[in-house]
């Protein structure tokens, strides 16, 4: 979140696409409710009518995959009823940037493409750039080349009529959507789109937030209260745990992870020139990867051995879930570790990630039950446990309140959890398990000459005598030192690239900044100014709570608006001040060069409109899902021409002639995630015992379902077997005069704990994204009927 | 002594259900799995472990618009309960803060409340005692009076986190409830505050958004005046004469026959399903 | 309520904060035990402790009531200011995480083939989880690929890490790395 949930209440329009918050994130409707108290509206854009919808003042249908073509539509929208907010756009966005020639779009397909590797090469949507590297601009936003224009004339296909046509939205709720939100375009109103993974999971998952990030930079309305662009984390620490690098490609505080595929890769040197932008803040990276290297070699990272970066494991592909799957039903893994996971519930296309888990030599699980994948040996998963020879170890693990330690929210405040009891039987915290794990496997490499064991010899592990680690010393470490004194550092701004600073993530660095003051810690609830609380707990980086608040200011320094300010420029003072921690130096006034560029994380400061980074394209650009009942009408490439298909019995296609109706998947509030944590407990199982499918009365009709009958839902990959829920709630779609039916189930059942149902996983594909290999959960082809 | 109102906002309310599992969680109440009932609501109706139910309503409303209505359904705590007033045993009674909660020690199980209960959220449990004999309790939502002895809100208002519900002063959640009924009315002209006098008023009352059959509710529920008759006549009479047991008889053949409501009699094995 | 607030006052005074505000939860009324009660108040004599949700990414405070050595009510944290004390069901039910049959309460192994769990003790478990990673790591160790130092293993993979805390997601990801394990992942992929 650029945001936080306190802050939603100062909202003049909550547009919530990709996202059901009253059932899956309920503490947002406090403030959102109080956004409504304070004339604010919710706009519900959903495939259904859900208990967010019910909330809003406003609601439009579209079907799944198709947030492309609706928010482009709104950004033409926007465009052609001169609702944007030009001198923001002007000032603070690439608008005014150049693009080189040769770029072009054509057909669906941008320049570069190679359709063998089906890549493109980025070098082709460059920006035209002075001799002394600076971009060319051009400030009246007319040229023909200027991002602006591009992007006008991008997204003039996307009128009303053929959007509509594609979305199967009806046109007069697409309108008042349009109103409702870009009338928040105004100096003085600030929108804010919250999104989940109904955003997120499509093949086109990082370009529909592209385009949400693209109207609200539109519109004015990034870095402003009630502003902002808000994902919405469906985990407890899934931010946190994003944060400290649990993804193939980062380290921590996003240092992406060395290649091994990448020549200047091979020395720290060459990393670090490789991937330091000469501008932004990123052009302190090698600071924060030496103080990282630091902190985890300690005093085996040395100038002369480049600070042990040689001891990092350096990849040479794309390691994430379903290539990991992919690999593992490939007989190519040996061992998984399991943290709290549950894949054969979870995972896409779930029975063939279940048929992966038997090609393990071993599988070691940490969790709080036994859950389906822990179980997947058993003859309750359809397995016959004697042709099974994964070796499994299951480890009962303490639950979140049975031990200490910090989470970090969507808001990403960094909050504190204390010990109320101690854990049940002989289950122990995870923090214990790795440690002790780590020392047993330090004393099994003890002594050992060979060279492949230096790096994990040279780790260095020291967190207190006792048989448990000392979580405080964790904590230390996480924030750093000063090493030539040996006191906590202060903060990230304090880090350096020679050695003589550690931190286990820069951007956390400053939650402890002396003895005795851990922030997350922080129960000081007094309000700060603006509902920012800027004394509870910590927020990252630098207890910032409203990101890019810059641009909550005008280039001279002063708000936009009074009713949205948060920070200004203090002549006297000669510093910006407010009621937030500027995201910005603080003392850096609006005339100083880049003292008007907001966006300092950019190399040039300002946000990208045009983004020549994804791999799919510097516009989003709407492509139909993996599996879609319909050609794609904006062009005859189909599916985004980016992603990579795996092909063959670990994938299987449906064709829409088998499959005709669209199904996503989505949560209830009862349970969570794969329902391991809820299905296991009995009060949250009675309220949502049953594996049901709602489907629209229409729907029913044709295929002579009644409601509460049971029925199998089929797609390529398998099929499973529900109850039917009849809804109002689903209306077929008017798709270019064609009428198609979505359906939408559950994915939290298994066939473990108090509440038991079919696996909606089993039918949803191994496609990814094509720039993060996020899964294509949320539209794929199904077929249903009545079961026998 | 102030009486205080459970207020009930159901256009406020997002179905989140934190309410049922709050109740649970406050006063132990075990889960009852229960069948698929075709949407995403979990019970048909409160029940003796289930003191309060969310009811889900797909409506559509008179300019063919889809409404998606929410509605937490839990014990009235009405000011002239038919529970309190069929009671043979004197079992059930008011508190000083307007509920109505329902003594264990001196509930025989009869049933007559569960019969009476004009919104019937009153249910018998079965129990068996440690030598194997059955008995039975009536159960119900006690607006956690223990809990207001201590100066706390209900556990199902305290969690609740759109202000659907709130806890306070009878006369200021009424005003409160007139006050939103005319915001509202805009988007639901059917809206009402539904606060009964034919009960005499309710300690629980709610700002509607649809008209009371909308949610299964009756539009002017009253305490039968036979049951007053009951109450206040032939009870302590019958008492005096025939002693309890005997009376329970007699209650029920009053019930059964008497005051019969909606034609239902008592159903056999005494349970609470309207079903 | 006094209970509470003495037990407030020790975790207020445990976390170090000042100007927290209280009891929003208060009717404002101090006329007590004017029914007879055949219980003890629930929560009396409960130690309560502040910690934050385990479910989605709102972050909401809940307060844990132990007694007797189990959890007795878990409610809303009224002094965390994104959720004033308020939640939703799955927050609210915090308490069957402790209380639940279900939980695991005993390392076990499964044998290649084998049917069944059996109970170890942690001592074996992990001693030979330590075994298999080294014997696993050792046998499919690359130092080095097309002249590049690379020091991995990818024969090992680590899922997870959600709903670890953060210094635990650090501990993690820094052994993981520490042992050359590239097939690392967790849930903000699916």
């Amino acid at each position: 979140m650029t945001n936080h949930w306190n802050d939603l209440q100062h909202t003049d329009c909550a547009l919530i696409i990709g996202a059901n918050p009253a059932e899956n994130h309920p503490i947002s409707f406090r403030w959102l409710t109080k956004a409504k108290e304070n004339g604010g509206k919710i706009v519900s854009v959903d495939p259904r009518y859900t208990r967010t919808s019910a909330q809003a003042d406003v609601y439009a249908p579209l079907r799944s995959g198709t947030d492309i073509p609706f928010i482009g539509g709104m950004i033409n929208y926007a465009l052609e009823n001169n609702l944007i907010h030009k001198e923001y756009v002007a000032n603070y966005t690439n608008a005014a940037f150049i693009v080189k020639e040769g770029f072009d779009f054509n057909d669906g397909l941008f320049s570069g493409y190679d359709e063998d590797t089906r890549t493109y090469d980025k070098t082709k949507w460059a920006i035209e750039t002075t001799e002394d590297g600076k971009p060319v601009k051009d400030a009246t936003l007319t040229h023909p080349r200027s991002v602006f224009q591009l992007m006008k004339k991008h997204y003039s296909r996307y009128d009303i009529k053929t959007v509509t046509a594609v979305t199967g939205t009806p046109k007069e709720d697409y309108l008042k959507v349009c109103e409702t939100f870009c009338a928040t375009g105004k100096v003085g109103k600030a929108g804010t789109i919250l999104y989940a993974m109904g955003t997120t999971q499509h093949t086109v998952g990082s370009q529909n937030v592209r385009i949400y990030a693209m109207l609200q930079l539109l519109l004015g309305n990034i870095g402003l209260p009630g502003g902002g662009i808000n994902a919405m984390r469906g985990e407890s620490n899934v931010q946190g745990s994003t944060d400290f690098g649990l993804l193939f490609d980062n380290l921590t505080g996003y240092l992406g992870a060395p290649k091994a595929t990448v020549p200047e890769h091979a020395t720290l040197k060459g990393f670090l020139e490789k991937e330091t932008p000469v501008t932004g803040y990123w052009s302190n990276k090698p600071k924060f990867v030496v103080s990282l290297l630091k902190a985890w070699y300690g005093k085996n990272a040395t100038k002369d051995n480049e600070f042990g970066y040689q001891f990092l494991p350096k990849g040479n592909k794309n390691y994430s879930h379903i290539n990991l799957f992919n690999a593992m039903y490939k007989g190519e893994l040996d061992g998984t570790f399991l943290f709290g996971t549950n894949p054969v519930v979870g995972g896409p296309n779930a029975g063939k990630e279940k048929e992966a888990l038997g090609k393990l030599k071993w599988l070691v699980a940490i969790d709080l039950w036994e859950t389906e994948t822990s179980a997947f040996w058993q003859k309750e998963a359809g397995s016959n446990p004697a042709e099974i020879n994964t070796e499994v170890f299951l480890l009962p693990a303490s639950a979140s309140f049975e031990k200490e330690g910090s989470v970090s929210n969507s808001s990403r405040w960094m909050q504190y959890r204390w010990k109320a009891i101690d854990s049940r039987g002989e289950a122990r915290p995870d923090l214990d398990v790795i440690h002790e794990l780590a020392l047993k496997l330090k004393k099994l490499y003890t002594g050992s000459t060979k060279s492949a064991d230096k790096p994990f010899l040279a780790l260095d592990w020291n967190y207190g005598s006792g048989d448990e680690p000392d979580i405080d010393l964790v904590c230390k470490e996480i924030n750093g030192y000063d090493l030539k004194t040996g006191k906590l550092i202060a903060g990230f701004g304090a880090l350096l690239d020679d050695g003589t600073t550690s931190s286990g993530n820069w951007i956390y660095s400053g939650f402890y900044p002396e003895e005795g003051k851990n922030f997350a810690k922080r129960r000081d609830n007094k309000d700060t100014g603006n509902a920012n609380y800027l004394n509870w707990s910590f927020a990252w980086p630098a207890n910032r709570r409203i990101l890019y608040n810059r641009a909550s200011a005008d280039p001279s320094g002063r708000p936009w608006s009074k009713e949205k300010e948060v920070i200004h420029w203090d002549a006297a003072q000669k510093l910006w001040v407010g009621n937030d921690v500027p995201d910005f130096k603080p003392i850096v006034s609006p005339t100083e060069p880049g003292g008007a560029n907001p966006f300092i994380m950019n190399k040039d400061g300002v946000s990208l409109l045009f983004a020549p980074t994804l791999n799919d394209g510097p516009f989003p650009e709407h492509y139909e899902p993996f599996e879609s009942p319909v050609p794609n009408a904006f062009s005859n490439q189909q599916l985004n021409p980016a992603v990579v298909i795996i092909e063959g019995d670990f994938n299987k296609k449906g064709t829409k002639k088998n499959f005709p109706i669209v199904a996503t998947t989505y949560r209830v509030s009862e349970h969570w995630q794969s329902g391991s944590m809820t299905r296991n407990q009995e009060w949250l199982s009675e309220l949502a015992g049953h594996m049901f499918v709602e489907l629209s009365e229409e729907l029913a009709k044709e295929k002579g379902i009644k409601n509460k009958d049971k029925i199998i839902i089929s797609s390529a990959r398998g099929k499973i077997k529900a109850y039917a829920m009849v809804t109002k709630r689903f209306k077929p779609y008017n798709v270019n005069g064609k009428k198609v039916h979505q359906i939408g189930m559950p994915w939290h059942f298994g066939f473990k704990g108090f509440a038991t149902g079919d696996t909606a996983n089993r039918l949803t594909p191994h496609i990814g994204d094509a720039n993060t290999m996020i899964p294509e959960y949320k539209a794929f082809l199904c077929d249903i009927r009545r079961a026998d | 002594m102030t009486k205080y109102v459970k207020y009930v906002d159901v256009t406020k309310c997002d179905g989140c259900r934190a309410c049922m599992v709050a109740c649970k969680n406050w006063n132990d109440l075990p889960a009852e799995p229960t069948e698929f009932l075709g949407s995403v609501q979990s019970h048909v109706k409160t029940t003796a472990d289930t003191w309060n139910v969310l009811q889900y309503i797909e409506h559509e409303n008179g300019k063919g618009d889809l409404e998606y209505l929410f509605r937490h359904s839990s014990c009235f705590h009405c000011t002239d309960a038919a529970c309190e007033k069929v009671c043979p045993e004197n079992a059930i009674s008011y508190t000083k803060y307007g509920s109505v909660v329902i003594d264990q020690d001196k509930c025989v199980g009869c049933g007559y409340c569960v019969q009476n209960c004009p919104f019937e959220v009153i249910s018998l449990k079965e129990y068996k005692d440690k030598n194997g004999k059955e008995y039975r309790k009536a159960h119900k939502c006690t607006m956690c009076t223990d809990r207001i002895d201590e100066g706390l809100q209900p556990a199902c208002v305290t969690t609740c986190h759109t202000g659907a519900m709130e806890f306070g002063n009878r006369e200021v959640m009424i005003q409160k409830a007139e006050k939103r009924v005319k915001e509202i009315q805009g988007r639901y002209p059917n809206a009402m505050v539904y606060n009964p006098e034919g009960v005499g008023g309710t300690h629980t009352v709610y700002v509607l958004a649809e008209k009371p059959s909308v949610y299964g509710l009756p539009e002017n529920p009253k305490v039968p005046t036979s049951a007053v008759a009951w109450k206040d006549y032939a009870q302590p009479i019958g008492k005096m004469m025939l002693g309890a047991t005997t009376m329970a008889l007699v209650g029920a053949f009053v019930t059964n026959k008497l005051f019969n409501k909606e034609g239902k009699g008592l159903d056999e094995n005494g349970g609470g399903s309207d079903e | 309520m006094v209970e509470m607030n003495l037990n407030r006052r020790q975790f207020l005074k445990l976390s170090g904060a000042t100007a927290a505000t209280l009891a929003v939860v208060e009717l404002g009324f101090n006329e007590k035990k004017a029914y007879a009660k055949s219980k003890e108040f629930k929560i009396a004599k409960a130690t309560v402790t502040p910690t934050i949700c385990c479910y989605c990414g709102v972050g909401c405070g809940i307060l844990v009531h132990t007694k007797n050595n189990t959890v007795v009510y878990t409610e809303g944290d009224p002094d965390n200011p994104i959720n004033e004390g308020k939640l939703c069901s799955k927050g609210t039910t915090l308490r069957q995480l402790y209380t639940s049959e279900k939980r695991l309460t005993k390392p076990l192994y499964r044998a290649p083939g084998s049917s069944k769990w059996e109970v170890k003790d942690w001592d074996w478990m992990l001693d030979t989880i330590a075994k298999r990673t080294k014997d696993t790591r050792d046998s499919s160790f690359v130092d080095v690929e097309n002249g590049i130092t690379v020091n991995k293993t990818e024969r090992i993979a680590s899922l997870g890490g959600a709903a670890l805390d953060n210094e635990e997601t650090y501990l993690l990801a820094k052994l993981m790395r520490g042992l050359g394990v590239t097939y690392l992942e967790h849930q903000a992929r699916i």
